[in-house]
């Protein structure tokens, strides 16, 4: 705790104080004496402290004492009588008077209007004319009772009456008492008085304002426009928040010719933009359309196209673009109209609007007005979208002028989106480059809405602009035109009307262009057509002939280290999409990543795609021999690395970083030092078994591609080649996992490899018959790394037996069971492991859903026995995943209906035993133990239970009759749904009484 | 127009207007290439200086017709390995639920903003998923070699 400086016992150490605060000071000194001049403001001496020191002749101290003054009004309003409080009003008028004629300094006159302000919060029943009334007293010099404004002069004669230093500190007040009351909710009741009292004030206000817009000549250094435009301002947004508010909106529109006026005055230009800006912006509904027309014809004036021109040509950094906000903002509220309108007085501002999206200079970092600009024309085609729609027939009057707009603009939007030199990219700093990228996806949307209006001229346009730029070997009109190109296909990618348009690009010389490695195309260029590529794939998958040669140049980019992650991409994208076209070249793309692979190490993940991409396109081959030739000699790649991992993993002295081979170990590609042998045996396995893993995806089936029905594969001999490779799969697999038996990442990825084939309904290399792969898990041990992930994979698997032939599935579910039941066993706590508990709980659930007479035959009895009371712990523990589980193995136990009458009668005896306890868990669960975001799924078993047991009464009963379910936990906020309707009884407060009550509601 | 359209206009100019660096939202557009207002596509940088920098994660925004009163649901598609993800892909987050800390004023940017930080940040107090959760509490370098893997699988153009 800090010392306390005593309070100070003289003025003259008060006034120390203040001047000590507001000098260079350590920080500890200063909060010193801040604390004790707030004991001082706090204390009742406050009022008369600020009285004294509201004369003084320092600022600061006087400041001070307006600052205490506002303190005391806030704190120890409701302590002073009216009489008190009608008499702080004369004074508090009196001193802002006093301080205004013996030149105190504008920072404390400003704190003495917002003292003012904070008494009419306080007070304003007492002050309900404040503005009139503040006027007058200006008037007089002095303060005046309030009730001596009936015999005042009218507020428009006062005001004539006040010099511009009067005005102004009228105008301050005004502007802070609009701010500070707008500052508190409207809908409080405390606050509702305060409002409708302020409203009132209203005509006052735009009285002292016309004034203030046009004031005496006296002393024309003081610009008092500037301080009624900021006041204006604030009431208008004010007003927004009021309306609908006639009472007030009414006078206050009085005022917009007169603001309007401000524009002529160079000074006043930018107060004035801003106030329209933000009042168009936010309340167009405040203007008429008398105003919007005033406001249109300065737009057509001979002053507006001279700074319409400053901001198409001039430095935005040193001017600014105030004029183009404004206006923008103008055609933001006007959209309906000026897009309906064909006037020349519309047409000509839409014009206008549309020359902001060619203001000279490089995006972002010159061009500060384009994307504003691109903003509402954003608005302007959405407008028009909407209105082709409701327009119908009457569109074809405004249409044809809209869309002339639309070409402009979508021609500057292609103009600005161009790269500049790499040099000048160079200048600019990140924000900058990245300001640039997001302006071209802004373009993206756009483009996409036109084309929504304008459909195939738009694709024709772009290939237009595209082979004229080639033909002028402008590459930065041609990475543009690709770029735009590129927005659309999401739009017209699956339809072929367009290909005749897409044809003229695809078609053309560009691409032979680009596929030379020392050709002349930038590297930005390159990756946008590359791109492109990837974004048409469906338009090569109608046609055919084009894509050959799209992936050569796809191939010859993937060791490249920018292009290679999107030309491995796009690879990926094409091959999985056109792979029944490419089936005769998947000889021809392994032997490419043949070739690459012994030349250079790839990007991994590129290498990934790559795989992917041939397995796709072998999964296409139609005649199974050769398929599985293919397939083989893939695989077979893959394999060797594996053989090499295991080798140099039990010899370290194999280790040779010349060899590419061993290079595809290291990860990150270049270390600091190099790790040792082990590390780089794993991971060249890891990163072998993820290209397997993404063979395996590669291999599955695509559901578009027809399915001949006359076949039935299971009808098929099996074919003993595959069995055969499935055999060498499996056996690597384990192999790799014994020899790297430490590695988690090589389970996870055994687990998605098995998943692929889970999906698969037709045979496959990786579609293992449910023996294989039951096998493979029961021999998994509770040591093994991530076996909570090779249990979810069992749920996994569990679920595709059930889709396939049933005669398989009890089989493996009966060899299954007592595994999964092992490992949550070897669980030192049902808690040590979420994923373990969560995922035995559904594999268990999975099974009696569908096969109770497995889960209950004779000898799986110890096996259910330590399930069911795992389950129970579970659910009394505080893992939220294996708990909801357990809530749910429960409910559907309880309800469980099985045909066979022995079965019922073991589930039945079996809830016998365990109803007690179960009703237990749930009531120390709902009585306190659960989150209350837990509440509904433990809900769950416990309507069960009490709709289809009858003993369910008792055994709840009993639950919470009984000390030991009494919990220590604290009590819930509510009741759970459902069946627990006052389910939030705090055990250790509630009563017998209302334990039994409880009970009787549940089960009632 | 109701007050979720209102809204939801409202949202969409704030936005664009001013969005943090690195996100993007935008309504997604229906067949006839009409905004759909209530269904937004956003993309959710992973945070400068933390493992998830350079990863860009898209996120579809659903709005119910009650928004603002109730939550707009956030799914990351494809699913997210990521503690607070549910396995479908559902964000958990205290500020997306209307039982806890959902307000009508809270924006879209704030929520976005509120996802990104939860990537770096997980809840483990609502764990969505047992894999991440688990591999977040008992092997942090796993979890972290796994979170670089999905970053460069989902890398930022």
């Amino acid at each position: 705790m800090m010392e306390q400086l005593p309070l100070p016992t003289s003025l003259a150490e008060v006034e120390a104080l203040i001047r000590a605060l507001y000098q260079p000071n350590p920080p500890e000194t200063i909060s010193k004496i801040q604390e004790v001049l707030h004991r001082l403001q706090r204390s009742p001496e406050g009022w008369q402290l600020a009285q004294s020191l509201i004369s003084h002749r320092e600022d600061n101290i006087r400041f001070y004492a307006a600052l205490t003054l506002i303190i005391k009004l806030n704190r120890d309003s409701a302590g002073l009588g009216e009489d008190d409080a009608t008499g702080l009003l004369e004074n508090l008028v009196g001193w802002v008077m006093q301080s205004l004629a013996d030149g105190a300094a504008n920072f404390v006159v400003k704190k003495l209007c917002t003292a003012l302000v904070t008494y009419f919060m306080h007070f304003s029943h007492l002050w309900p004319n404040c503005t009139r009334h503040f006027i007058y007293c200006l008037d007089l010099g002095r303060g005046a009772p309030v009730d001596s404004l009936d015999d005042a002069l009218g507020t428009d004669v006062l005001v004539t009456k006040l010099d511009r230093q009067k005005l102004r500190l009228a105008i301050w007040f005004v502007t802070s008492l609009v701010e500070e009351v707008g500052k508190t909710d409207m809908t409080a009741p405390k606050f509702h008085q305060v409002h409708s009292r302020l409203v009132k004030n209203g005509l006052d206000v735009v009285c002292l304002l016309a004034r203030g817009f046009s004031p005496p000549a006296d002393s024309p250094e003081l610009k008092i426009q500037g301080e009624a435009l900021n006041c204006f301002q604030a009431w208008i947004l004010y007003a927004q928040r009021a309306s609908p508010n006639p009472e007030l909106v009414a006078p206050l529109r009085q005022l917009v010719s007169a603001a309007i006026n401000s524009f002529a005055d160079e000074d006043l230009f930018q107060p004035t933009a801003e106030l329209f800006t933000d009042a168009l912006g936010n309340y167009s509904s405040f203007f008429t359309d008398e105003h919007y027309d005033t406001l249109a014809s300065l737009f057509e004036s001979p002053w507006a196209a001279e700074r319409y021109q400053r901001i198409v040509h001039g430095n935005h950094h040193e001017e600014g673009i105030s004029f183009g906000l404004l206006i923008l903002a103008y055609g933001d509220a006007k959209v309906q109209e000026l897009m309906h309108s064909t006037d020349s007085r519309s047409q000509g501002l839409l014009a206008r609007l549309g020359g902001l999206l060619a203001a000279d200079g490089y995006l972002v970092g010159d061009d500060t007005i384009f994307v504003p600009a691109l903003e509402f024309w954003s608005t302007f085609i959405e407008t028009m979208i909407d209105s082709t729609y409701s327009d119908g027939e009457a569109a074809r009057d405004w249409r044809p002028y809209a869309e002339q707009h639309l070409k402009a603009v979508v021609m500057s939007c292609w103009r600005k989106i161009q790269w500049p030199s790499a040099e000048t990219f160079a200048e600019w700093d990140s924000t900058e480059r990245a300001a640039f990228g997001d302006a071209r996806k802004d373009v993206t949307d756009m483009l996409q809405s036109v084309f929504t209006l304008e459909g195939t001229s738009l694709v024709s346009f772009f290939a237009g602009l595209f082979l004229q730029a080639l033909a002028a070997h402008s590459w930065a009109e041609l990475e543009a035109s690709a770029f735009c190109l590129g927005a659309l296909s999401d739009c017209i990618s699956d339809e072929a009307t367009y290909d005749h348009e897409l044809s003229k690009v695809f078609a053309s010389p560009f691409f032979d262009l680009l596929s030379q490695a020392q050709g002349p195309i930038p590297l930005r260029l390159r990756q946008t057509a590359l791109a492109l590529i990837e974004r048409y794939c469906e338009y090569f998958e109608r046609n055919a002939q084009y894509l050959p040669n799209a992936l050569n140049l796809l191939f010859a980019a993937v060791g490249d280290s920018v292009l290679g992650g999107p030309s491995a991409r796009s690879i990926s994208t094409l091959c999985s999409s056109c792979r029944s076209i490419l089936t005769g070249e998947a000889g021809a793309f392994i032997r490419h990543y043949q070739t690459i692979r012994s030349s250079q190490v790839l990007d991994s993940l590129a290498e990934e795609r790559i795989v992917l991409s041939i397995a796709s396109i072998i999964q296409a081959i139609h005649d199974e021999a050769q398929r599985l030739s293919m397939f083989e000699e893939l695989y077979t790649i893959l394999k060797r690395d594996f053989e090499l991992a295991v080798q140099l993993k039990a010899q370290p002295s194999l280790l040779n970083l010349q060899n590419p081979d061993f290079l595809r170990g290291l990860d990150p590609p270049n270390p600091h030092s190099v790790p040792p042998a082990e590390e780089i045996a794993l991971q060249i396995a890891l990163r072998s078994m993820r290209c397997l893993s993404s063979m395996a995806k590669g291999m599955q089936d695509v559901k578009e591609y027809p399915v001949d029905l006359d076949s039935d594969p299971h009808s098929q001999p099996a074919n003993s080649r595959l069995a055969s490779l499935q055999e060498n799969i499996m056996r690597v697999l384990v192999e790799v996992q014994r020899v790297f038996n430490t590695s988690g990442e090589a389970v996870e990825i055994i687990c998605n490899i098995l998943r692929a084939g889970f999906s698969e309904s037709q045979p496959g290399p990786f579609v293992f018959s449910p023996d294989v792969v039951t096998d493979y898990f029961v021999q998994q041990r509770f040591e093994t790394p991530r076996v909570g992930t090779l249990l979810s994979t069992a749920c996994s698997f569990v679920g595709s037996l059930y889709r396939g032939p049933q005669v398989y599935v009890p089989a493996q579910l009966t060899r299954l069971l007592p595994w999964v039941v092992s490992l949550l066993q070897a669980l030192p706590e049902p808690e040590a492991d979420t994923e373990i508990s969560l995922n035995g709980i559904t594999f268990t659930d999975k099974l009696m859903s569908k096969y109770p007479d497995v889960l209950f035959q004779p000898h799986h009895a110890p096996l259910v026995e330590f399930f069911f009371l795992f389950s129970i712990k579970v659910l009394d523990g505080t893992e939220p995943l294996p708990k909801g589980a357990a809530a749910e193995f429960w409910a559907n136990f309880i309800t469980l209906k099985p045909v066979n009458p022995a079965l019922q009668q073991t589930i039945s005896s079996a809830m016998t035993h365990l109803g007690p306890l179960l009703a237990a868990s749930l009531a120390r669960n709902i009585g306190g133990r659960a989150a209350r975001s837990e509440l509904d799924k433990l809900c769950e078993p416990l309507k069960k239970l009490v709709t289809t047991r009858p003993e369910a009464q008792a055994w709840l009963q009993s639950a919470l009759l009984s000390s030991s379910s009494s919990t220590t936990d604290s009590s819930l906020d509510g009741g759970g749904g459902g069946g627990g309707g006052g389910a939030g009884a705090e055990q250790e407060r509630v009563g017998v009484e209302e334990r039994v009550g409880f009970v009787r509601r549940v089960v009632g | 127009m109701s007050l979720c359209q209102n809204r939801l206009q409202e949202e969409r100019k704030q936005w664009r207007k001013d969005h943090p660096f690195g996100f993007y939202a935008r309504p997604q557009k229906n067949a006839q290439g009409v905004l759909d207002l209530k269904i937004w596509e956003c993309g959710i940088p992973g945070k400068e200086k933390t493992i998830w920098e350079g990863g860009l994660f898209k996120l579809v925004v659903t709005f119910p017709d009650e928004y603002p009163t109730k939550p707009p649901k956030c799914k990351f598609v494809p699913p997210l390995f990521h503690p607070n993800v549910y396995p479908s892909g559902t964000v958990c987050l205290s500020i997306l639920n209307e039982e806890e800390a959902w307000k009508p004023a809270i924006t879209i940017k704030q929520i976005l903003l509120g996802v990104q930080d939860l990537l770096n940040d997980p809840n483990p107090e609502s764990p969505a998923q047992a894999e991440a959760y688990n591999m977040f509490k008992k092997d942090r370098t796993q979890y972290e070699r796994r979170i670089k893997q999905i970053v460069r699988e989902n890398a930022a153009p």
